[in-house]
This record gives C-alpha cells, structure tokens and sequence, in this order.
C-alpha cells in the first residue's frame, strides 16, 4: 500500500522538516513565532502577543524590533507544533555565536536564545547569538559565495559577509535611456540596471522570485541624523505596483530615495 | 540527521538535504524535490479489484494521469490540461446527486462544477500548480472541501455534509462534500498535504486555512483562545482554529491560504 | 549545455567571450563576473523590422543581450523553469514564457494562423498570446517558464494529444495543430475557458504541458 506518511505526534520529527515545506518545532519552553504561521499543532501550546506584561523580560531580551511587535507572537507550552508559510520552501538554520541577516518577510520563528534586530539595510533582520531560527523562501535557497552581483528581490539574506553596497550599471542605464525608454516608452526597473553588489567572505542566499513576499513592516527606522533612511516611508506591504517608467520601483520605496 | 556546517559560525539544516557552503554549484540544494520532471512517477498502488477501474498516477506531484479504459471519472470543471485517446467531456451540474443533491447544492453553496471524463487513453488533470495527494478509500467516508476535490472514481458517490461552523471562517460555506465508497480520490493541496493522526490522547489544533479533509470518526469544533486571538491577528477573519477529537486522519496543507483551488 | 539548473526554479548560465545569449528582461538574479546586460530596441535577432512585426504581433517581450565572461543565473517570478535542449530542431514557444535561450539558436516569429487555419487564429484568442509564436531553431538551449512544472508528452502519429490551451508551454517536432471543440455547442456556449477548446496536436515531436490552467 502506497498510502501517504501518516504522522502523529510521536512521529512528527523533532525541531526538524517534514517535508521540505512544512516545519515542526518540538515545543518545551518558548520560541518566537510570526502571526499566522503555525498550522496545526498537538498538546497544550499558548500564544502569547508581543507586549503583553508578563513576557516582557523575555521579549526585552531577544526581540529588538518594535515595528515588529504586532507581527509576532511567542508559543509557549509543550508539544509539536507545524509551522508553514504559502507552500514555500521552509529551512531552519543553527547560528552557533554567529549572524545572520534575512528579509523580514521570509523569517517565520525563531528561539529566544537568538536576539532580533534591525538590519541597517531596511526591509532585513539580523539574528544574532546561538539558536536555530526558520525561514521561507521562494523556491529552495541558492547559496553562493562573494564576490557577486544579486539582483535586489532576488536576495533572502546573507551570513557572515559585510553589508552589501549598490552597483548601478552604467552601460545599461546609458542603453536603456538612449534606447528602449525613449523609443517605446518601456521602460521600469528591472534587475538589471542595479544590483547588491556583496564582497568579503561569507554566503549570500537567493532565492527565485521578482515578486517578493509580503514584507511586514519593513521596520521604518528612527527619524534622526546619522540614521541611513531615517524618517522614511514605513512601506505598504506587497510591492506589486506597477512602477513608473525610469522609476526605482522599490529601491524608491526600500531606500527612501 | 546530518548537519553540514556552513561557513564558520552557522548551518542550515533540512530534512530532504545537507548544504555546504561553496560556490554556486557546490552550494545548491542537492535534491530538488518538487522538479516535476526528476521525480520518479510514483506506482499506480496495487489494482484493488478485477474489474477494470480507472487508474490514478502521479507525473510529478502536481500533475494526475488517470489510465482509462473505458471507463470514467468525475473531475473539477477545467481541470484537464491534456490527454491523448478518445475522451468524452460530459459536465455534471449538481455533481449527479440527482435532483436533492442539486438542491442541497444549492442552498449550501457548496459549488462543485464536477464533469465526468469517459473514454480509452490518459487523461492529464492539474489544478493551478497545486500539489495532488492520492487517497485511497476503502469503504470509509472522506470530508473533503469542495474546492480541494480534484477527481474521483466514477464509482465513487459524492456528497454534501453539514459541518458546523468551519466553512464561515474560510469562506467555503457551511457545508464539506463526502467522498464515500471504495477507490480512488486526488484531492488537491498548496503544497504537499501532511498527514496528522488524531487519537483519543492527542487531539489536534488546526489553521483553518490550512484544512483540506479528514476521514475518520473525528469531532471538530472551534477553539477560540484569547492568546490564540492575537496569534492570528484582528481583521483576518481566522480567529479560531479547529480542534479535532476522536480517532481518524486529517490533511493539512503547507499554506494558510484558501485561495488556491477556492474560488475559479 | 549551457544552462544548469540549480534548482527547479533557477537556471545558471556560463557565459565565455565571443558567446552571446538572449533573456527576458528582469530575468537577472545575479551573477559573477564581466557581464554585461543590454537591452535590445530589436527585441532579439531579426532587426528592426522583425521587432516592428513582433509589436505588431503582440509579442513584445523585450529581450536583451548578454555578454560577456562569467556566470548567469536566471529565474523569474518564482516560476519553474524547464531547459530544452534543441539539436537542429524547432521550438515552438510563447515569447513571455521564454526566460533565455542560447545566441547560437535562430529566433523567428511564426504566424500560428497559417498552420492552424481559422482554428489557428482561434487559438490565439484563447491563450491570449496573440496569433505569433516565437520560434527557436538550431542547436542550443533555451530555458522556458512554466506555472508549477512541466511534464512532457510524447506526439506519434498514433497518439495525438490534446491539450488545454491555458496548460500548453511550448512543442517541438514535426507537429500540426489544430483547435477542436470536445464539448457539445450547447456546452461550449457561455463558458470561457476550461475543456471548451482543446488544442489538438498530431504528428511527431513533443508538447510540454504545465500543471496550471494559468497563464504566466
């Protein structure tokens, strides 16, 4: 008989996949978790918001983002819990004293033995310390090594290396305004004029999609001197707008410009 | 479960595959699971009778042929990509309950377009890029929502159940259809369904958006924590979950949406 | 070949100098080395006149160049890609399905109309890709998009196959096509979509056929 793998809750694997779509954390004690991930779970599992009084010293040590506050929530309890998002590719990763730098859409949960913070890019988390976290992707993340060029929605995150820089192309905005926009009136970003350009040593990640999932609050960053994108535009989730000719589309949005 | 360390200070860690870090090349996911083409075409399962039965296989995980021999099966309204042979297209308004299955169908608004495909060849179907999971009913009763029923049997009856509340908060209406008989369903699922068992011990909370069917003796209500309220999050309209007791089966989906095989 | 597929949804391209290949506009997901990226106001080979029969045609993906030395990878949309490899042969492909193909490959824009007669033109209506097809010939590679995988079916002269023409990617071969109506007229009428129409395919060759009736 062919049938499907029937799990329960003896079966479920341990903090590990069931399949590469679906995750399951073998919950005894907390783990940060976004809203609306978790699809199904066995044994006695509470879920907590974020600001709510009595986690307050846990949340004050790992979670780092008030503009995330109301996107998360904390599991706390026994038992196994699943955790999906829209049938992408789910992952978990173990940081050992590590860093790890990730789109805020794709991270799904995380331990509170990882601490959450803003990335200085807009739009990214950093995870730092010793745990495991989990996170989506469109497609099964490539991983690749610098030096490379990464077309902006392309890119999930990126480990160990230094923050990436902008590389604009300059051939191909000269073609492109000399050519194509001016004759057709196509025009619109692409990829291909602009790129995150990572150098130095450690893994960038990417995954296949021009349509980038919903990026819950991007984590607009205090309004004040010295802070890059500082009193920006907190942007509107979904960047599925249809963009003006020649404009930046979402480095517009993403980077204040 | 092996774990490949990744650079210096951390590692991914998967089920289906180990990752080290590298190049391009040698970085990628080894196993690519869900290439339609690279996966083996899973065995159409042991022929159950002697009569001649339409036979259901997988091409790839998102693609069903059915091997027909004359003989016929009811599928979704548009749900044929391709076939080769001769094939008769017939559509089914009300799902051939006769005149009170129509009408239940109607009132309950559990559509289901369902036309029955007859004829000798392969006949391909396919639902929107959603993974296709074979279910295998012997005699027992299958609830499975109507927009996540892909093709059954010919021989199989179909049905429409008064589920409780469930349907209201996924937009499905109040009402499951039941596959009951002997053969074999395709139901769909964002991402290959999981297959949780449920025992009189361990009860299971389930994502309404992540429901697609249960067979079994199972009883479901809503729970609606105050905690689990702000899990889900004001205005999505999914601050319940579902809490099945009893002994049985229940696929879930990989994805909280309902959009995908909902509405066409 | 050129393209290696990373995963079911990227392809990665090794470019060497003198070597030139053409992809979809954003198709880019990053790369290693001297490349460059030009867009095309020719949109492909052809020239001029062949754009201005493409934008007439309705087949305006545009396309550009890219060249240079170095390491491509290509994916869009979270879209799976499947790689065709050609060996003197025709491919038959929707402009905005193809993600890149090889410069060594002929491109060319085929009237669908005058292989399927009025049928033909009928087709282009229901997939609404216009009545052109691009074509692809020679010996290359040519990496084309599908909504959730691609399965392959084989056409002999024996076996034709038909085809939802909201599932049909691409064929190759020796291969007419035809649109027939399967449905009775009473069925067909009111209904848009779905097995109204089928997209009948007889001769020698193969049709790759999506696992979605949804078009890119």
């Amino acid at each position: 008989m062919t049938g499907p793998v029937i799990h329960d809750v003896a079966t479920l694997p341990a903090d590990d996949n069931v399949n590469p779509y679906a995750f399951s954390v073998d919950l005894n004690g907390q783990w940060f978790l976004q809203k609306g991930k978790m699809i199904a779970y066995y044994g006695s599992i509470d879920f907590h918001g974020i600001g709510h009084g009595r986690l307050d010293r846990l949340i004050a040590g790992s979670f780092h983002s008030p503009l995330h506050a109301a996107d998360w929530v904390v599991a706390e309890g026994q038992g196994k819990m699943l955790l999906a998002d829209r049938a992408f590719d789910v992952n978990s990763y173990d940081l050992e004293d590590g860093n790890l730098t990730i789109r805020s859409g794709n991270l799904l949960a995380f331990q509170p033995s990882l601490a959450l913070k803003q990335s200085i890019i807009p739009g990214f988390l950093t995870l730092i310390g010793t745990g495991k976290f989990v996170a989506a992707s469109n497609g099964p993340v490539v991983f690749v090594e610098p030096p490379i060029r990464v077309d902006p929605q392309a890119l999930v995150g990126w480990a160990d290396c230094p923050s990436p820089c902008h590389h604009y192309d300059h051939q191909y905005l000269r073609g492109f305004l000399g050519g194509l926009r001016a004759h057709t009136g196509i025009g619109g970003a692409s990829g291909e004029e602009h790129q995150f350009e990572f150098v130095g040593a450690g893994t960038v990640l990417l995954q296949s999609t021009e349509v980038l999932m919903p990026e819950l609050a991007t984590g607009a960053v205090p309004d004040e001197a010295g802070v890059p994108g500082g009193g920006g535009h907190p942007a509107q989730s979904g960047s599925q707008l249809p963009q003006l000719p020649g404009g930046l589309g979402d480095l517009q949005r993403r980077f204040g410009l | 479960m092996a774990c490949a360390r990744v650079h210096k200070r951390w590692s991914i860690v998967t089920a289906a595959r180990t990752i080290t870090a590298g190049g391009a090349t040698k970085g990628r996911s080894g196993a690519d699971r869900d290439q339609l083409g690279s996966r083996p075409v899973r065995a159409p399962g042991p022929p159950t009778t002697v009569w001649s039965v339409a036979q259901f296989r997988l091409q790839g995980s998102k693609v069903l042929a059915v091997d027909m021999t004359g003989d016929a099966v009811k599928a979704k309204n548009g749900a044929m990509v391709a076939y080769d042979g001769q094939m008769s297209f017939k559509k089914m308004t009300g799902g051939g309950e006769g005149l009170r299955g129509m009408v239940t169908r109607r009132l309950t608004g559990e559509q289901m377009a369902v036309m029955e495909v007859k004829g000798h060849g392969t006949c391909y179907f396919a639902d929107r890029a959603s993974e296709i999971n074979l279910v295998r009913l012997q005699g027992e009763k299958l609830y499975v929502e109507a927009s996540n029923l892909l093709c059954t049997d010919a021989a199989l009856r179909t049905g429409t159940t008064f589920t409780g509340m469930r349907g209201a908060s996924q937009g499905n209406g109040l009402f499951t259809t039941t596959v009951e008989g002997t053969g074999q369903a395709a139901i769909t699922s964002d991402g290959p369904a999981v297959v949780l068992r449920v025992t009189k011990q361990y009860p299971l909370q389930v994502d309404p958006g992540a429901y697609i069917a249960h067979t079994g003796g199972l009883k479901q209500h809503f729970q609606s924590g105050v905690n689990f309220r702000t899990l889900i999050g004001e205005g999505s309209g999914e601050a319940f979950q579902i809490r099945f007791e009893g002994e049985g089966l229940v696929y879930v989906q990989p994805s909280e949406r309902n959009t995908v095989g909902g509405e066409v | 070949m050129p393209f290696t597929a990373l995963n079911s949804r990227m392809v990665e391209a090794r470019i060497a100098p003198g070597q030139r290949m053409f992809s979809q506009r954003g198709a880019m997901l990053a790369y290693r080395g001297e490349v460059s990226f030009t867009p095309n106001i020719q949109g492909g080979q052809g020239g001029i006149g062949s754009m201005i029969g493409r934008r007439i045609a309705g087949e305006a993906t545009p396309l550009m160049t890219v060249e240079g030395s170095g390491t491509v990878m290509f994916g869009h949309g979270g879209h799976h890609v499947h790689v065709v490899d050609l060996t003197g042969e025709t491919l038959y492909v929707e402009a905005d399905r193809l993600l890149a193909f090889d410069g060594s490959l002929d491109q060319g824009t085929m009237f669908m109309g005058s292989q399927g007669g009025v049928m033909g033109m009928v087709r282009g209506q229901v997939t609404g890709q216009g009545l052109f097809t691009t074509t692809l010939k020679g010996h290359g590679s040519a990496a084309v998009m599908a909504h959730g995988g691609v399965i392959e079916l084989p056409i002999t002269p024996q076996r034709p196959v038909h085809v939802d023409p909201q599932a049909y990617v691409a064929h190759r071969g020796e291969v007419r096509n035809k649109l027939s109506a399967a449905l009775g007229w009473r069925d067909m009428v009111g209904r848009g979509s779905g097995e109204a129409f089928q997209l009948e395919l007889s001769g020698q060759g193969t049709v790759y056929v999506q696992a979605s009736e949804e078009k890119l």
